[in-house]
């Protein structure tokens, strides 16, 4: 036992010396002094031995057990001295080194900018709705005070169904303007709402026209509503767009279902005195609007001798392209990823 | 449409105005201007210069040396090669420094040793006309050192008005008009429109038929004799006429031109001789009948179009452009002038269906005013007698019709007018601004009772809101101020549906590297048998932009997979993502349905297994996994369910899965069929699509209620279980038998490993499982834990397989 428990400390103190890190170190301290080391075990055994031999090795057991102890301390702190030491010092460790990436999705620019003004809107209050994409002639211009014999109407500029004889005609809406009339009979006046959502127009493609395209229309009706209120609205609005405020002016503008209508400018967000995009005039002409036209709200059953108000689109991809710097509109339904990933969440 | 502001000056003092004040007003009060140009800018360095002396070149034959006054303190040099150079000649000097079109600079040089430092110009040099040869000469009298464009008043400004911005105003489609609209802006006096002219006595031999389908309100005609024939029109006229853009013919066809570029009124003549009998008639024309015009191209008419018939023949497309058969010519002698009123719509339809679109019915398609025939014949007689002495007038006009206008006067109130504008103007102001513009207003107080001039009367101001408008734009919208709207005082109502697919949409791009897209609701007519149907089981587009694609998509699965062909080549791989609309018909009738679809695609290699987490299908059974959780539905999958083909008819027959919840679909799984992937161009891909029905997610979101749970107060055990089973024996039904064994203690259970190949028998699979067991109201022991185990070896020995570990 003695021996045993001698050559146990000389074992261990050659393990200590050996070890050349504290965690290989910690694993032989447990190896000789865990709840299954080595020496616990003789420790353990001691129960066994005659009771006159019991004290010495007890004893001399005790010591041992100590001196390892001691000599595990020791070199522990030597070698988390060392490691400290050699970890501050950093050699090989390359922080410019990248990580590894993060692979990240995207959101389409043209929705983006319309849920950032979901947002802008509701918190002033605005219902946000929706009416369908086929739409019947009645509702897309009739309802909206469009003559019969409109040119807007034809088939160069407006994408009609195959209908059967005797069917009323439906078209691609051609504009979300429809909206203002369902919503106004969904809940009557007062009513402020925004429909955005997607358009269409028979109309050949090139870097700035497309079929295919997203509008938002607007229309707040109440007592008294003017076009302070609109171009309160669309200020506000343009700030949400483009971040900041933006000096604007309205001009005469001719829709049918709008009186008087307008157009809104903003000044040139790209230069001061001129550029390619606002066609040197520094104004760039950004959204239609007016008050909406008595006969409007007349097909949509509100009384225009109590209530009036206004109504405005916005082109929600015109918007995209001049905020984004977008150059050509056929990007948007493209589905190029080269395109479409750089527009992050 | 092009406006000179020397033409306006002839109504309207606007010299104290430069050219962007006119623009920045016209375009703030009336109609965007588009552009400005300054004619003769071009030669303005040109100055009147005397030649004092002109001597032969001492060494070239062909050449002069000048010498020249151009009003400066000394004379200077000039070669000139021209052969009418010769001293005491006013001419054009270019002078050094001077720069000619075609950013041609004057600088001094020396011609065979003879120091010149100008050059003396030729008409071609400075774009007067074609003419080359020789230099210019100036009459006598010319002022020396004047500049050219000054002493010829070539300069000019002309404003280019948006056309869009005019389409609803018949009244500005002369100069006449905008003349009007900026003396009512600038609040000066507009001279009255020169149409004087006293008609002969003596009546005319011809009668005029108008249909009785008020497709012409009146019609005036008037003769006259043009001694010489047609000449070349008078030079002021000319530069006029070329300055807006008009081109020059003889002086018979420029005054008809002029005079409709004043006033807006087209008139139009024809050649006398070649006109039969003595009755004009406008009738519609007959099906199929054959007509010449002017431009030499002929075309069938159609009954809906009206043509200007003599006896025998059409002899003009009504409104729209005369024929060939009788046109001006320089032999002509005598002509028929024609001035008259339109239907707007019936002339804008017959200039589309023959492509002949021309100045004349761009304004008639505008509602005219028919007052204007009258004064446009009338100022037509006018100029011709005026500028040569061999025209006159035969006989006094011969008119049919009426160009009466009806007109209601509008009530207006004007203290509603400044509530809606949100401009303060006075009563008093806002009549001077509708009398400005040719309204009549009488008032009574606040309460106004406005009639339109005819000019505006035909389309354009029909009701109060309308002159709310004259009155507004007049006075300057720069005097709106903006007013924020009172506080709204419920929450507003909202979609259901737009909240939730943002939700998933966001959720889609953050957690699953989707890339939101747009693709077209149209797709090609080829597609519909791709999926077994025909194109009558979509909803057809009776005029496509493109013809070959013209039905509208149920779901979006093939317009997202066209896009993987436009990235193949640069990824191999990759996700897109949309929130979209698929169209059908109700087969109830009523509104087409359109279904909100959240719809994902991902493509990757063909190489990649076909089951199992790395397919394209199990990604997508993880995303749709993890929308569903994200709104708490807990839902099921059916894997190749029946009659999925039949709606989706892209998806693959075997590896498909149709995701519900509470016997309601919500949507699906499903690799796409391999032979629609590689028809729409995608090669060495193959893609996958999960569709997600979001108004079928409201309503699962609406049944389902989230919970809350007591984080549990035992611990887990934690097993890992792997059986091996027959390959018939699917993750579905594993999953369901290992659950079974848990029982109550089942916390969680994940599949971590499929595997089939050495060490297992033929015809089996391995599916590895990490359970946790646990309990609510104890620790559990060992023995619950090797129960568990027997349990699941058991279910496996019945699944035809044993327990591996
Ligand atoms: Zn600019």
């Amino acid at each position: 036992m003695r021996e045993r428990l001698e050559a146990l400390c000389g074992e261990g103190l050659a393990a200590i010396a050996a070890a050349e890190s504290s965690t290989q170190l910690a694993e032989i301290e447990s190896s000789f002094l865990g709840r299954t080391g080595a020496l616990t075990a003789q420790l353990k055994g001691l129960g066994k031995l005659e009771a006159a031999e019991r004290p010495a090795i007890g004893k001399l057991a005790n010591e041992i057990k100590q001196k390892l102890q001691q000599a595990f301390d020791a070199a522990g702190e030597t070698l988390q001295q060392q490691e400290l030491a050699a970890d501050l010092a950093s050699v090989g460790v390359d922080c410019s080194l990248p990580g590894p990436t993060v692979e990240l999705g995207s959101v389409h620019p043209v929705m983006a900018i319309a849920r950032e003004l979901e947002d802008i809107f509701q918190s002033m209050g605005f219902v946000i709705w929706d009416g369908p994409e086929l739409e019947s002639e009645v509702n897309n211009f009739d309802a909206l005070n469009i003559p019969g014999d409109h040119p807007a109407r034809e088939s160069h500029d407006t994408i009609w169904m195959k209908s059967a004889d005797g069917e009323e005609r439906r078209c691609l809406r051609t504009h979300t303007s429809p909206v203002q009339v369902r919503a106004l009979r969904e809940f009557g006046a007062p009513l402020r709402v925004i429909a955005p959502g997607r358009v269409f127009r028979q109309e050949a493609q090139d870097s700035t026209h497309e079929h295919t395209f997203h509008q938002m229309e607007g229309l707040v009706v109440g007592k008294n509503i003017g076009v302070p209120h609109m171009l309160h609205v669309m200020n506000s609005m343009l700030e949400g767009v483009f971040k900041r405020k933006l000096e604007t002016r309205l001009r005469p503008g001719f829709f049918p279902f709008v009186e008087p209508g307008f157009e809104l400018d903003a000044r040139c967000p790209f230069c001061k005195d001129g550029c390619k995009v606002c066609k040197g005039s520094t104004w760039i002409e950004l959204m239609p609007g007016g008050l909406v036209h008595p006969n409007v709200l007349t097909a949509a059953g509100v009384d225009p001798n109590e209530y009036s108000g206004f109504a405005f689109g916005l082109g929600l991809s015109r918007m995209a392209m001049l905020r984004y710097g977008i150059h050509d509109i056929r990007y948007m339904c493209s589905g190029d990823l080269r395109f479409l990933k750089q527009f992050q969440a | 449409m092009k406006i000179s502001l020397n033409w306006i000056g002839d109504f309207v003092d606007i010299n104290d105005k430069s050219a962007t004040e006119i623009s920045d007003l016209l375009s703030i009060h009336t109609a965007e201007v588009e552009g400005i140009e300054y004619i003769g800018d071009n030669i303005s360095g040109v100055v009147v210069a005397e030649v004092l002396s002109c001597e032969r070149h001492p060494d070239a034959d062909k050449l002069s040396v000048t010498t020249l006054n151009y009003g400066a303190d000394e004379t200077v040099q000039v070669v000139c090669g021209a052969s009418n150079v010769r001293a005491g000649l006013k001419v054009a000097l270019a002078p050094v420094g001077c720069v000619l079109p075609g950013d041609f600079e004057i600088k001094t040089a020396k011609l065979r040793g003879q120091l010149s430092q100008g050059m003396i110009c030729s008409d071609s040099e400075i774009e007067l006309s074609d003419d080359s040869d020789g230099i210019k000469e100036l009459p006598a009298d010319a002022p020396v050192g004047v500049r050219l464009i000054d002493y010829l008043k070539l300069s000019d400004t002309v404003l280019e008005l948006d056309n869009k911005s005019l389409t609803h105003r018949p009244d500005l489609w002369g100069h006449y008009g905008f003349a009007r609209e900026l003396a009512a802006i600038l609040k000066r006096p507009l001279k009255a429109y020169p149409s004087e002219f006293s008609w002969p006595d003596n009546s005319s031999e011809y009668s005029l038929e108008l249909d009785g389908q008020q497709f012409s309100h009146c019609y005036q005609l008037a003769e006259l004799s043009i001694g010489k024939g047609p000449q070349s029109s008078p030079g002021w006229m000319q530069k006029r006429l070329l300055a807006v853009g008009q081109r020059i013919v003889s002086d018979v066809v420029d005054v008809s031109n002029y005079v409709m570029l004043e006033l807006g009124q087209p008139t139009h003549a024809f050649d006398k001789s070649k006109v039969s009998g003595k009755q004009l008639s406008v009738r519609p024309a007959n099906e199929k009948e054959c007509f010449v015009a002017l431009d030499e191209s002929s075309c069938e008419l159609v009954a809906s179009d009206f043509v200007i018939a003599d006896s025998a023949k059409a002899i003009a497309l009504a409104g729209v452009i005369g024929g060939a058969n009788s046109e001006v010519c320089s032999e002509t002698t005598s002509i028929l002038l024609e001035s008259a009123s339109f239907d707007a719509t019936a002339v804008r339809r017959s200039a589309l269906q023959h492509n002949l679109r021309s100045e004349a019915s761009s304004r008639f398609e505008k509602s005219l005013d028919p007052g204007y025939t009258a004064l446009a014949s009338q100022r037509v007689c006018q100029l011709l007698c005026e500028m040569r002495d061999d025209i006159v007038v035969d006989c006094a006009p011969v008119f049919a019709g009426n160009s009466a206008v009806p007109s209601d006067s509008l009530l207006l109130n004007a203290a509603q007018a400044r509530t809606l504008l949100g401009i303060d103007i006075s009563t008093d102001e806002i009549i001077d601004n509708l009398t400005s513009l040719g309204f009549k207003v009488e008032a009574s107080g606040d309460e106004l009772s406005v009639a339109a001039p005819s000019y505006r009367a035909t389309k354009d101001i029909q009701s109060a809101v309308d002159i709310v408008e004259e009155v507004g734009r007049i006075a300057g919208y720069d005097k709106i101020v903006p007013q924020p709207l009172s506080a709204p005082i419920e929450v507003p109502q909202q979609l259901p549906y737009r909240k939730l697919a943002s939700k998933l949409l966001m959720r889609l791009v953050n957690n699953h590297q989707a890339h939101e897209t747009q693709s077209y609701s149209f797709i090609a007519d080829d597609w519909a048998e791709l999926v077994g149907l025909t194109c009558y089981d979509f909803i057809q587009i009776a005029n496509p932009v493109n013809d070959a694609v013209s039905l509208l998509r149920q779901n979006p699965a093939l317009s997202l997979l066209s896009q993987v062909a436009v990235n193949q080549r640069e990824f191999a791989d990759g996700r897109l993502c949309e929130f979209t609309k698929g169209y059908k018909n109700n087969p109830n009738g009523g509104e087409a349905i359109e279904s909100r679809l959240l719809a994902m695609l991902v493509w990757g290699s063909s190489d990649l297994p076909k089951s199992g987490q790395q397919s394209l299908v199990g990604q997508l059974r993880a995303v749709a996994d993890d929308l569903c959780s994200l709104l708490n539905i807990n839902s099921q999958y059916h894997v190749n369910p029946e009659g999925l083909l039949e709606n989706y008819g892209f998806a693959h027959p075997k590896q498909s899965v149709e995701i519900s919840f509470a016997r309601q679909s919500l949507g699906m799984i499903s690799r796409i069929h391999p032979t629609i992937v590689s028809a729409l161009g995608v090669d060495s891909s193959d893609a996958a699509i999960l569709l997600l029905d979001v108004d079928a997610l409201v309503d699962a979101e609406a049944k389902t209620k989230f919970k809350f749970s007591a984080p549990p107060s035992f611990p887990a055990v934690k097993v890992d279980v792997a059986l091996a089973l027959p390959v018939a024996v699917d993750y579905a039904a594993a999953h369901k038998a290992v659950s079974a064994a848990a029982g109550n203690l089942l916390d969680s259970i994940e599949l971590f490993d499929v595997y089939s190949g050495p060490g297992l028998e033929e015809g089996q699979h391995s599916m590895a499982f990490t359970i946790q067991l646990r309990s609510s109201d104890r620790t559990l022991s060992d023995s619950e834990e090797q129960k568990f185990i027997k349990k699941v070896s058991k279910a496996a020995e019945q699944l035809g397989g044993n327990l591996r570990s």
